[in-house]
């Protein structure tokens, strides 16, 4: 068990692949933005690579351990110090108990990740672990770790001293400027040859008004074709109106000239065109960048965005550990 | 229209989005509802799972399991065994919601939109502007004055998307540019000729016009109908929308707090597709109320 002695910013409880299941009722899947540093770090404490863990935001926890038990500490460097030293990060270590894990600002990404060998074991919720922060349910109570609470752990098995090795690990960029991967679709026959040039041509920076359901972008504005201007009334009569329609998570979701990439968290149906989709495995990028970060976005076709997420499966296990 | 042929667009790596029509009618979304159904009941290997709405179904896969050309296959062929919708006949839940309409809840959100993100005209009277009606008066008249069928649940946990039944009451309106930040919880809104009740506080893209006390989704299941589901509706439900006052929207919520609330509605009704298609046909459909 963890006694949680500060919460930081927003730190929850997470499994990978989250909530499956409910899209057709409005559940988002939740889970961690950057399920390429989250998987890692269970599978250096002996878990599963989707085992529930924690998700800390800008600004990680401390925790007080009650027993002794293996942690592993992956993602945004937030300075990670068992009772005061520093603790080495993607390696499992091995803690005692009434040890306390301090965690401080990111200094680099923005996402930090907490494993504990045996997983966090609360009370699954439509059979995930994790936390839906806005609609109050999954985690602990539904919501983000609070001051006092004693966050339960199930039993482990996993060996301190394994590494992840430095090639299996995701690298943050240091100038603030991110390439994203995006396949073109479903609508985006919407937008016009210009548009599409813009779109990919353009610098796109996040806007603070971002958070787990939607990354809203600045940039330059978008134009349509004919399909956007000249339809039926019942889509609505702003270019960027559709009749509302599923969703994929991971959409460049156009709200009026706003584009909004629905995230973990977001709304699964809506009536705005979807010209583009992040697949997932460029997520753990979204999860790692801060407001104010640049992005470009860069075209790749449907098999290849596959390869990737097939690829990034291989990188998230036991072969990339080094004992 | 309903396309001879279903689109089959991609959405990044895992999902496609099966487009039927571009239109908003009863038998698109069937179509939508029906091939979920036919996904479910043939347990199509590598589908995670489905998301019918008006008039589309989007399928999230897993391409470890099924291509997107094999799942394309699969579904085109289950495409072909679905019957017309003009044999569809089911049963058919009629819920009455009390609702305050010009209410000043949505007020006050639309004045907070004007103010922090950008000036717009008050909700009801742009879409009455829009529509050729009178005013915000008999808006209020044709927005209350049909059944709404709920095509599918959506966007946020028991948010039901809703199509107007009378053809008379259908109403258009676009969508915010850019959306709200936040919308009050039980607000009634529409966006094209949608209509939804918002479960909780979240950010919208609907005009927003009004506001129910009557919960639509119970993560406690405080009440009977949430035993099977924390959320209120299932696709072919319908609901009337009642107009009231204030003082009666403040004792149904009072009723709410307390647990004592009974949902007002009526289960023994079916609906069949062909005598609604006659109905409508009968209606002069340029009339207004």
């Amino acid at each position: 068990m963890l006694e949680v002695i500060e919460p930081g910013l927003e730190t929850s409880v997470q499994d990978w692949p989250g909530r499956l299941g409910y899209w057709n009722q409005g559940f988002p899947p939740s889970g961690p933005m950057d399920s390429w540093s989250f998987r890692l770090a269970n599978v250096l404490v002996g878990n599963e690579p989707g085992a529930a863990g924690l998700e800390a935001q800008y600004i990680g926890p401390s925790l007080k351990f009650r027993r002794d038990g293996l942690i592993a500490v992956t993602g945004a460097d937030m300075q990670a110090k068992l009772d005061g030293t520093a603790i080495p990060m993607w390696e499992s270590v091995a803690v005692k108990a009434d040890q306390t894990l301090q965690m401080a600002f990111a200094k680099t990404g923005a996402r930090g990740y907490i494993a504990i060998a045996g997983g966090i074991a609360t009370e699954p919720w439509l059979g995930s672990r994790s936390t839906f922060h806005k609609a109050g349910v999954g985690g602990m109570e539904g919501h983000a770790l609070k001051k006092g609470q004693i966050v339960p752990v199930g039993e482990g098995h996993g060996q301190a001293g394994h590494k992840v090795a430095e090639t299996a690990r995701p690298t943050f960029p240091t100038d603030k400027r991110w390439e994203i991967e995006v396949v073109a679709g479903p609508n985006d026959d919407w937008i016009d040859e210009a548009g599409h040039k813009r779109f990919l041509g353009s610098d796109w920076k996040l806007s603070s008004k971002s958070d787990r359901t939607g990354f809203r972008l600045d940039g330059p504005d978008w134009t349509f074709t004919a399909k956007a201007t000249d339809k039926a009334p019942e889509h609505g009569s702003e270019p960027s109106n559709i009749i509302d329609q599923g969703y994929p998570c991971g959409a460049i979701n156009l709200a009026g000239q706003t584009p909004i990439i629905l995230v973990n968290d977001g709304p699964s149906m809506g009536g705005f065109v979807n010209p583009y989709t992040v697949p997932r495995a460029a997520f753990w990028k979204l999860g790692q960048s801060k407001p104010g970060e640049i992005y470009r976005f860069k075209a790749v076709s449907v098999e290849q965005a596959q390869a990737m997420a097939h690829e990034l499966r291989q990188v998230c296990s036991e072969a990339s550990i080094a004992k | 229209m309903i396309y001879e042929e279903p689109k089959y667009l991609p959405g990044g790596d895992r999902y496609m989005l099966i487009e039927f029509g571009d239109e908003m009618n009863l038998e698109l979304n069937f179509m939508g509802q029906s091939l979920a159904q036919a996904v479910e009941e043939n347990g199509v290997e590598g589908v995670i799972e489905t998301a019918p709405c008006f008039a589309s179904t989007l399928i999230h896969y897993e391409p470890e399991e099924i291509k997107f050309s094999d799942l394309k296959s699969e579904m085109r062929s289950l495409i072909e065994t679905l019957g017309p919708s003009e044999d569809i006949e089911l049963d058919s839940r009629l819920f009455y919601f009390p609702a305050v309409y010009l209410d000043p809840w949505t007020k006050e959100a639309i004045e907070d939109y004007c103010a922090k993100i950008t000036e717009k005209e008050w909700d009801p009277e742009f879409i009455a502007r829009l529509n050729g009606l009178d005013g915000v008066e008999q808006f209020v008249r044709v927005h209350s004055g049909t059944e709404y069928w709920v095509a599918s649940l959506g966007f946020w946990p028991g948010l039901p998307f809703m199509m107007a039944l009378d053809p008379r009451c259908m109403l258009t309106a676009p969508k915010y540019n850019p959306p709200r930040t936040w919308t009050p919880e039980g607000t009634v809104g529409m966006g094209g000729a949608s209509t939804c009740i918002y479960p909780v506080a979240t950010p919208g893209g609907y005009q927003i016009f009004g506001r129910t006390p009557v919960p639509i989704w119970d993560t406690q299941k405080r009440f009977p109908q949430f035993e099977s589901s924390i959320c209120l509706f299932k696709p072919g439900d319908r609901v009337k929308f009642v107009p009231c006052a204030i003082e009666e929207y403040e004792q149904v919520a009072a009723q709410v707090a307390e647990g004592s609330y009974q949902y007002n509605l009526v289960e023994y009704q079916r609906f069949s597709v062909k005598n609604y298609k006659t109905w409508v046909e009968s209606l002069d459909t340029g009339a207004r109320f």
